[in-house]
């Protein structure tokens, strides 16, 4: 019954009239706006997505998703960075090597049946979660989403870490407390754990940045939301906290069209989301997602805009979630022209051909040493994995409290210099709210 | 020192401000204002914006905020300007912050702490005690103190702590009671409860504005022959189950009172303690005295209705004296 009340509205899109992408505007259009996002993509695609009625053989109507738009436009190149030098190229692209096929060994693994629960996959993301994490120095912070696996090794952790995390085993980072990217170290990698409500690590995050500010340092600190996630309300708390504090947060909105299976369309109808910065009174910019020198370069002044205290930048990356929400979903509800039109923009692949094609600073040999040798690290990672131990069930106790000594608290960056005023105790009599 | 249970607070705030350079104060309205209910007066003059942060009306920014600057060494105080409101935090502080030190060892020394507790005619946003919503979250220090000299003993410790606690301050008593506190530093141990009446006949367990409301009630139980002994728990996350089972074995009768709803409310969970730990020694069934399981009214007869009153405490003892 249900179907059939949305059945007028559906031919025409999920959620009203919105125009993305900039085939038309809307009636509020741009003529009104006295401000701007930089837009640093070489391509803006026109894609969106609705929902529709299919009749199948038996006449019987099914609500399904079909995506319109040019689906046959030209891939764009790759941008130059205006920062990044051809060993870091090289270093940005083998870090991506190993996100993918550091998922790719999950996914056998999993097949092995010896990862406890699903697998989160970055396919498709793997420029933003490496090129954003690439730009952060040795001191700032950072948190990553379940897709930002990348970003992980690209900080110093190993593939075996994220792997035994799968797992399950005494030697994750949690000891087997918890999964996936979920772990953290503030002692040497400065990462703050994720947890799997969506939007509470923004204003973590910018505690962070806050304590180090109280402690003389201006840091910066990055973390991701998805297009899905930034519909929660703690992000757009936790976000205005940062730009009325001016903290150094790099916040990557990372649209890849589906939260799990509820397409962009249907979470938001602004254009970009990056326009939501000139709502919070920070930058706002766009870049392709998929091109790491677009993503790294974007990151960079925003790491550098917190390093000189002036506050918070909003980089929203566009991209294409390449497969399920996680391994147990085949993503049959996107319309496969959309998996058609992303596969061509391939992170990886485009890079590769930027590298050794157009720019020659890779060899074909060197690159193919370059993929043999990621190929072996993998396995041996994958190796350490899966001979840790499974933790004992006695182990699921203790450590709730922080307690005999296990912990030292000290300020990070230095005990705080504090000016104390002239004020003096005095007891108050004051008014105050319900007597 | 005489002070009121307010200005104990205060007091013990401000010590550990000057004593601690990484103890920093966030809230609403706790800058120039000094928050609504004073608690922070004058402490921006004294130690400066930075340390004393007016925020945006964000409760999960707050904490959100108050966590992230705790990962970095500091010692964070956030204010709820009522603790009705921390319910828009909650996530933050059962997910985030109360995991934090089981699942990946960082410790989060941050403190939690605002007004809560009826007889002030709040209403239902005003008037709440949520402790509940905290006792079943594994991680988080709960403190509920019912005495100035406590009261400062607890925060000071709270703000010591390298656990993530929240402290309900009962705003009936802010400026209701007054008390000897100290001038030299101490701190109150966390977790341990005290016996702030000694008696033979017949225990109340209890905490925060009710261990007032238990006193007047033996006063009058005095008359009668009952001699009350009651136990303020202080802190009622972790419980001090020894202190619990050792009042039952004097005694063998309890009555256990809080202001919250009956219905999941901390006497259960004390009764069940009482099971483990004490159940040969009782004499008679174990009583529960609290508030209705409703929201908490606004108007006067209502709200007098709802929460337990000293008439409540007299009955219930003299029914159970007769086990």
């Amino acid at each position: 019954m249900a179907i059939k009340k949305t059945k007028s509205t559906a031919k025409h899109s999920s959620n009203g009239n919105r125009r993305r992408n900039g085939t038309s505007q809307p009636k509020s259009g741009n003529s009104s706006r006295t401000y701007s996002i930089p837009d640093f993509r070489l391509e803006h695609p026109d894609l969106s997505v609705r929902q529709t009625i299919e009749k199948d053989k038996d006449g019987a109507e099914h609500v399904r998703y079909e995506v319109t738009g040019n689906l046959n436009a030209p891939v764009p190149p790759i941008r130059d960075s205006t920062y990044l030098d051809k060993k870091q190229c090289v270093e940005i692209y083998r870090y991506m090597l190993l996100n993918r096929k550091m998922e790719v060994a999950l996914e056998n693994l999993y097949k092995q049946g010896k990862v406890v629960g699903g697998v989160y996959f970055g396919l498709g993301q793997e420029a933003c979660s490496c090129a954003s994490a690439y730009a952060l120095d040795k001191d700032d912070w950072f948190a990553p989403m379940i897709r930002n696996q990348g970003s992980l090794l690209v900080r110093g952790f190993r593939a075996s870490d994220t792997m035994m995390q799968y797992m399950a085993k005494a030697n994750s980072p949690t000891h087997g407390r918890d999964g996936t990217s979920h772990f953290g170290d503030i002692e040497k990698r400065n990462m703050v754990s994720p947890i799997s409500m969506l939007g509470d690590l923004i204003p973590v995050l910018s505690g962070v940045a806050l304590g180090a500010r109280l402690q003389g340092r201006n840091i910066a600190v990055m973390t991701y939301i998805g297009d899905g996630g930034q519909s929660t309300g703690v992000t757009y708390e936790g976000i205005n906290f940062a730009a009325v504090q001016n903290l150094g947060l790099v916040l990557f909105v990372e649209s890849n069209e589906w939260a799990y299976s509820t397409p962009s369309e249907m979470q938001y109808v602004c254009k970009d989301l990056a326009e939501r910065a000139i709502g919070y009174g920070i930058p706002g910019v766009i870049v392709d997602g998929t091109d790491a020198c677009q993503v790294y370069d974007a990151a960079r002044d925003a790491v550098e805009r917190a390093h000189r205290g002036e506050g918070p930048t909003l980089i929203e990356a566009k991209m294409m979630r390449m497969k399920g929400h996680a391994i147990h979903d085949a993503a049959a509800y996107v319309p496969k022209p959309m998996f058609e039109f992303w596969k061509k923009r391939d992170p990886i692949a485009r890079f590769e051909n930027y590298l050794v094609k157009e720019k020659k600073w890779l060899t074909a040999k060197e690159n193919s040493e370059l993929i043999a040798d990621v190929e072996r690290v993998i396995e041996a990672e994958r190796e350490i994995a899966v001979n840790s131990p499974m933790p004992t069930p006695e182990s699921a106790e203790g450590g709730v409290f922080c307690e005999n000594g296990c912990h030292e608290i000290k300020p990070k960056y230095g005990m705080p210099r504090v000016k104390k005023g002239t004020g003096s105790f005095k007891q108050t009599e004051a008014a105050a709210h319900l007597k | 020192m005489q002070l009121t249970y307010l200005e104990a607070i205060r007091q013990g705030i401000w010590e550990e401000m000057d004593r601690d350079p990484s103890v920093f104060c966030l809230g609403e309205d706790i800058g120039i204002y000094g928050g609504a209910f004073k608690v922070t007066d004058g402490f921006i003059d004294r130690f400066g914006p930075e340390r004393v942060i007016d925020t945006p009306i964000a409760e999960s920014a707050i904490v959100g905020a108050a966590f992230g600057a705790s990962l970095t060494g500091m010692r964070p105080v956030a204010e709820f300007q009522f603790m009705d409101f921390i319910g828009c935090a909650f996530n933050q502080i059962s997910n985030m912050v109360a995991k934090t030190h089981y699942l990946w060892g960082a410790p989060a020394p941050l403190v939690l702490r605002g007004p809560s507790g009826g007889y002030v005619h709040g209403g239902p946003f005003h008037s709440q005690n949520p402790e509940m919503w905290f006792v079943h979250n594994p991680g988080l220090k709960v403190i509920c103190p019912a005495t100035p000299y406590d009261a400062k003993g607890l925060i000071k410790a709270a703000i010591r702590d390298n656990n993530p606690c929240i402290f309900f301050e009962h705003k009936y008593l802010y400026r209701r009671i007054k008390g000897e506190v100290p001038a030299e530093d101490y701190v109150v141990p966390i977790g341990k409860a005290n016996i702030v009446r000694e008696g033979r006949d017949l225990s109340i367990i209890t905490y925060a504005a009710m261990v007032h409301t238990a006193l007047e009630a033996a006063e009058v139980l005095k008359n009668d022959g009952i001699d009350l002994e009651i136990l303020d728990l202080r802190t009622v996350s972790p419980l001090d189950r020894e202190a619990i089972a050792q009042t039952v074995k004097k005694t063998n009768k309890v009555i256990i009172l809080h202001e919250h709803s009956r219905t999941g409310g901390l006497a259960g969970e004390i009764a069940a303690i009482i099971n483990e730990e004490a159940f040969d020694d009782l004499d008679g069934p174990i009583v529960r005295i609290a508030g209705l399981d409703s929201a908490i009214p606004f108007s006067p007869p209502q709200e007098e209705h709802y929460l337990p009153k000293v008439s409540d405490v007299v009955r219930e003892a003299r029914r159970l004296k007769a086990y």
